[in-house]
């Protein structure tokens, strides 16, 4: 089969020395672009070669104008031969000459005849060519190298031609074919990435905590992802889009869209809403909505009658929520703390102001109050920003392995005195082991001041404070052990959040409510350690403090 | 006869402050250290009137004043309150609910004190109970 192409209109004046090799017409094939063939673009056609049987037909219909006028001439040249032997056999001199000029005519016919054959033989070399480039695939096609190595018979200028233009014609499109192809693959590599980035975007949507719900502008619920619809109690599966309205969860949020589809502003609206969730909880939602322009009103053709989609994502600030009531609480209760010395401080120096004090002793008393209260305000603030310094991870934790015996040690000297002067005994009972720990030195030398510190505080007068260190498993431990007031079970889990006094005690020290929370913050947040409690009413109480060991060694 | 005053705060001294500022004004001054102790001081010692600190152990100074304005042999007691959380509790609210004619906030001046305690005792100020009555 040869695959042509060329001009369909002149299809009778080039395709016909073809036709006339025997090739058959199969068809026309539209034009490399898919259209219907025009005027004057090269369509393709299909011939076939010829089969075995019709090149019998061809040689025999060869041989038979060939017959006839080589007969003639053998007629002709033997009158002529005889003619010219014996002149007297003769029928005249007229028909001599006669007999030369009719075998000069069938000489010519003769030569025409041969020269017909000649070119048809030239005809079947073109089509073996033919035959030879159709076996070529399309890589071969379009290598001009490979195509001149098929040898061509020289002599017919025409069929050369032909061939040639063939040839040109088979590259050609054969470029073409390969264009194409290569273009296919393109556009499925485009269609295959976009149908990952498809999937990918689902998988993204149904992954998200956040419900995201979307409206086309026909109000309908289009998308919903799993989030949105375990919230909201909505089904959006397949062609099934619900109606906006039947979010009757949150009245809120239809609203919402419904107002941004009609707005057509692109600027985004929030509001803050609560919802139930499965448990039937309640969590705090930010509702943002902003609308979809579709893709013809981004390509400029704006209709003002009609309205857009949007799509709403909702975000659960619960947690957010309860920063800021714990943020409040915690303002309010610093400033409840503050102003007990400020009232105190402002009191008597007003009692001051107004000579309200007439006596010596008096006047020292109130000085020596606010000097107490101006002192306790003081602490309160250190308290104040130290914790906030560890919590913001401010301050620079400079941590070293160090032995926990001597930490506690120098926590023992600092606090002596003052156990001493209330009476109280406070001794250690130390492992005998080196305790190693990783740890920042000013921290935790704090931290152990402020156990012992509170034991002694909340200890009567002639009551014990023990200060042990032992070595369990990878972990060591510290523990302060007091005899003193003791804590009740709900203060136990109080007690170590910031500003929490207990009521009953706090008269017997003055305290900020803030160094235990200081210490679980050195102890968990910065040695990431543990610290416990246990305690009885009236019977003490034994704070402890567990750390990661750093390897043990006797001592 | 001179006026008998309760001072009920768990802040020492700031219960020594006011009760000085009162002694000098030559009021019989009784003081409480918490709600409780100051319902029992009330009971025994019954005062002309009663300033009181908001947060204090045992028994708070709002369930103090509900407890004056519920119990009818203390009914008309006029109570003065005084608290560190001026802003989160409503004048209108105290009065009506707890019948406290009068809210100052801390850090607060004794002598201001004095002046609305005084002010109350004339009539000026009207206690809650009969206002809301």
């Amino acid at each position: 089969m040869v695959f042509l192409s060329g001009n369909p209109r002149d299809k009778v004046s080039w395709t016909t020395p073809l036709l006339d090799l025997g090739l058959q017409w199969i068809g026309v094939i539209p034009g490399a672009d898919g259209r219907r063939p025009r005027k004057h673009f090269p369509c393709a056609l299909l011939a076939a070669a010829p089969t075995r049987s019709e090149k019998v037909r061809m040689i025999e219909r060869r041989a038979l104008t060939l017959l006839p006028p080589a007969g003639l001439a053998v007629v002709c040249a033997a009158l002529g031969l005889a003619w010219a032997l014996e002149p007297s056999l003769a029928p005249g001199g007229w028909a001599g000459r006669l007999g030369v000029v009719l075998a000069g005519i069938c000489l010519t016919v003769l030569a025409v005849r041969i020269s017909l054959l000649q070119s048809s033989k030239a005809a079947e070399s073109a089509r073996r060519y033919i035959d030879c480039v159709c076996e070529l695939d399309a890589q071969a096609l379009s290598d001009e190298h490979v195509l001149n190595t098929i040898p061509l018979r020289k002599g017919d200028h025409f069929w050369r031609e032909v061939c040639q233009r063939v040839r040109q014609r088979l590259a050609e499109f054969s470029k073409r074919a390969e264009e194409l192809e290569m273009a296919r693959a393109a556009a499925e590599v485009r269609v295959r990435r976009t149908i990952v980035e498809r999937d990918q975007l689902r998988e993204i949507l149904a992954g998200l905590i956040d419900p995201v719900v979307a409206v086309d502008q026909f109000g309908e619920i289009v998308l919903a992802n799993p989030s949105a619809e375990r919230l909201l109690a909505v089904k959006t599966d397949g062609e099934d889009h619900p109606a906006l309205e039947q979010l009757q969860r949150c009245e809120q949020l239809v609203s919402m869209l419904s107002e941004t589809r009609r707005r057509r502003s692109s600027t985004l609206r929030s509001a803050e809403v609560t919802l139930p969730d499965d448990e039937g909880k309640a969590h705090w939602y930010r509702i943002t909505c902003r609308s979809l322009a579709s893709q013809q009103e981004k390509n400029g053709a704006t209709d003002r009658c009609t309205q857009q989609g949007a799509v709403a994502v909702l975000t659960d600030i619960t947690g957010q929520k309860a920063i800021q009531k714990r943020n409040a609480e915690f303002v309010s209760a610093v400033s409840h703390e503050m102003k007990a010395p400020l009232s105190s401080i402002r009191a008597y120096v007003e009692l001051l102001v107004d000579g309200e004090a007439d006596d010596e002793p008096t006047r020292e008393e109130f000085l020596g109050v606010i000097n107490s209260q101006a002192d306790r305000l003081q602490r309160l603030i250190d308290n104040l920003l130290n914790l906030a310094r560890i919590e913001a991870g401010v301050v620079v934790v400079n941590k070293n392995p160090l032995s926990l015996n001597e930490l506690l040690q120098e926590a023992l000297g600092v606090m002596q005195p003052a156990a001493e002067k209330k009476q109280i005994s406070l001794t250690s009972e130390f492992s005998p082991l080196y305790l190693g720990v990783l740890a920042d030195r000013d921290m935790l030398l704090q931290g152990a001041i402020n156990l012992i510190s509170n034991a002694v505080k909340y200890t009567r007068p002639g009551g014990n404070v023990v200060l042990r260190s032992r070595l369990s498993d990878q972990e060591v431990i510290f523990e302060v052990q007091d005899t003193g007031v003791g804590l009740s079970p709900e203060d136990c889990q109080k007690v170590f959040e910031k500003f929490y006094r207990v009521k009953k005690d706090s008269d017997l020290a003055p305290g900020t409510g803030l160094g235990l929370a200081l210490v679980k913050h050195i102890v968990e947040d910065v040695h990431g350690g543990r610290i416990e409690v246990v305690s009885q009413l009236g019977q003490g109480s034994t704070f402890r403090v567990i750390v990661p060991g750093l390897g043990q060694l006797n001592a | 006869m001179s006026k008998r005053i309760l001072l009920c705060d768990d802040e020492l001294h700031i219960l020594r402050a006011a009760e000085f500022k009162f002694k000098r004004a030559g009021y019989d001054v009784v003081c409480a250290n918490d709600g409780q102790e100051g319902w029992e001081r009330i009971e025994e010692c019954r005062p002309d009137i009663v300033v009181t600190d908001c947060q204090m152990p045992r028994l708070s100074g709002l369930a103090l004043a509900e407890r004056i304005k519920t119990t009818p042999a203390t009914a008309n007691l006029p109570v003065i309150m005084l608290s560190a959380k001026g802003f989160e509790l409503s004048a209108e609210e105290l009065r009506v609910q707890y019948g406290i004619c009068c809210l100052m906030a801390k850090p607060f001046s004794p002598r201001e004190l004095f002046t609305r305690v005084e002010s109350v005792l004339t009539g000026e100020l009207q206690p809650a109970t009969s206002a809301v009555a």
